[in-house]
């Protein structure tokens, strides 16, 4: 396996899941789907948008998310926000990345 | 009809109905608004769509993540097991189903060819049934809603048992020893034997048949790839192709024998005249060589399940 391709899985495999955490949390404002795409990209997130949108459905299933139709607009758009499920795993969720990092940092030699 | 029309008619069908218009209404508005905003930068509205449904990717990628659908035919949590039950089915069925068929092709007087290419037929129309099913189960499993089989929760008693070495060292010399004196016995017979005809020259004690069509170098051959196979076992580490392997080399033989006796190919009709034994001497070879390929295909399918089991 070339280099850049091992470097990719490994990103890969330590960023996956932060994106859930990150949707949740930028969704405490009601957001659609090609607008948290640009939103989660300029914060740093890279996801595909074919990832994004069945994730979004899925997190909808799972009762953390809760969603909208807004018709105000010419073009009708499926509002995304994060269930009150959603902020307590949200939480959890960012309280268990503290502790990895914290973990990290000890690891590092870092107090 | 537009392009994004054709991407979400592709994406919509495979997914269930009533989900297609909430889908349907939220995917064509991402398109129009990923597309808007190349416009907004100055692309080409066409280049555009082009470029926003290339990076989408494949419908039907898609429509497996809005479906929640697996993309793979048997996931990790199930391949282990999938494997384990088609050795199994395959190291023990097999040399079955190849033992039935010869035996009863045998019976039925079929010729030795006849008698070699069913059991071959039929095992490998067996192998090819035991395959697509248990795939098709598994596949069915992985698909099934809402469930989380686990068929086998691993636990340390299902380690393998240290194999004793020298019990299994001392098996491999006695299996070697036994294939060189087979093939010697079998390659010296035309030249080593009791009787002798009118010019002093030695009678056979197997047929010349063999020899003029070659049986004789096969069936060695054969003895000697299922050994290859026992010291396969013996220094590398078991695994299914060496399992299959063997079991196959041991099942060929074993048929071939049977032809061979089915057919009054084994003893030389000279020698049995020569001998003055009696006409039954071809039956009583004959029972001989079935008993003796029968308890060669028992003890294969049960070594194939012991080691099946613990590997």
């Amino acid at each position: 396996m070339p280099e850049d391709e091992l470097l990719a899985t490994h990103l890969q495999e330590l960023r996956r899941g932060t994106v859930v955490l990150a949707c949740l949390l930028i969704l405490q404002q009601p957001n659609y789907g090609y607008a948290l795409l640009d939103l989660l990209e300029k914060y740093g997130f890279t996801v595909d948008a074919n990832t994004l949108y069945p994730l979004l459905r899925r997190l909808e299933k799972q009762g953390l998310l809760t969603s909208d139709w807004n018709t105000d607009e010419s073009r009708p758009r499926k509002f995304y926000r994060t269930s009150a499920d959603g902020t307590a795993l949200a939480q959890t969720l960012s309280h268990d990345w503290d502790e990895l990092d914290a973990a990290f940092r000890s690891l590092k030699g870092e107090s | 009809m537009t392009l994004t029309d054709r991407y979400v008619d592709a994406t919509l069908r495979r997914l269930p109905a009533r989900q297609r218009p909430d889908i349907e209404r939220e995917l064509r508005a991402s398109i129009a608004d990923a597309v808007d905003d190349r416009v907004d930068g100055g692309t080409d509205p066409s280049a555009a769509e082009l470029a926003v449904l290339t990076e989408l990717g494949d419908p039907q990628r898609l429509a497996a993540g809005y479906a929640d659908r697996p993309l793979h035919l048997i996931g990790p949590a199930l391949f282990l097991d999938y494997t384990r039950l088609l050795a199994t089915l395959l190291a023990t069925v097999l040399p079955a189903v190849a033992a039935i068929v010869a035996l009863v092709r045998a019976m039925d007087d079929a010729d030795a060819g006849t008698v070699v290419a069913d059991a071959f037929g039929a095992t490998f129309t067996a192998a090819i049934h035991i395959g697509f099913w248990t795939t098709l189960l598994f596949a069915f499993i992985e698909r099934f809603p809402g469930q989380h089989w686990v068929i086998n929760t691993w636990t340390p008693d299902a380690l393998p048992e240290p194999p004793s070495r020298r019990l299994r060292y001392t098996e491999l010399v006695l299996e070697t020893a036994a294939t060189a004196l087979f093939s010697a016995f079998i390659l010296l017979t035309p030249v080593v034997s009791t009787e002798k005809d009118a010019d002093g020259d030695p009678i056979g004690l197997l047929s010349p048949w063999l020899w003029d069509t070659g049986v004789v170098y096969g069936l060695i051959a054969l003895v000697v790839v299922a050994l290859g196979f026992s010291f396969a076992r013996y220094y590398g580490r078991w695994n299914v192709p060496i399992a299959i392997g063997g079991a196959l080399a041991t099942i060929a033989c074993s048929i071939l024998l049977i032809a061979l006796g089915a057919n009054d190919r084994i003893l030389n009709p000279e020698f049995i005249a020569a001998a003055g034994w009696s006409d039954d001497a071809n039956r009583w070879v004959y029972i001989g060589v079935i008993v003796a390929a029968v308890s060669t295909l028992a003890h294969s399918v049960t070594e194939a399940v012991k080691q099946v089991r613990k590997g």
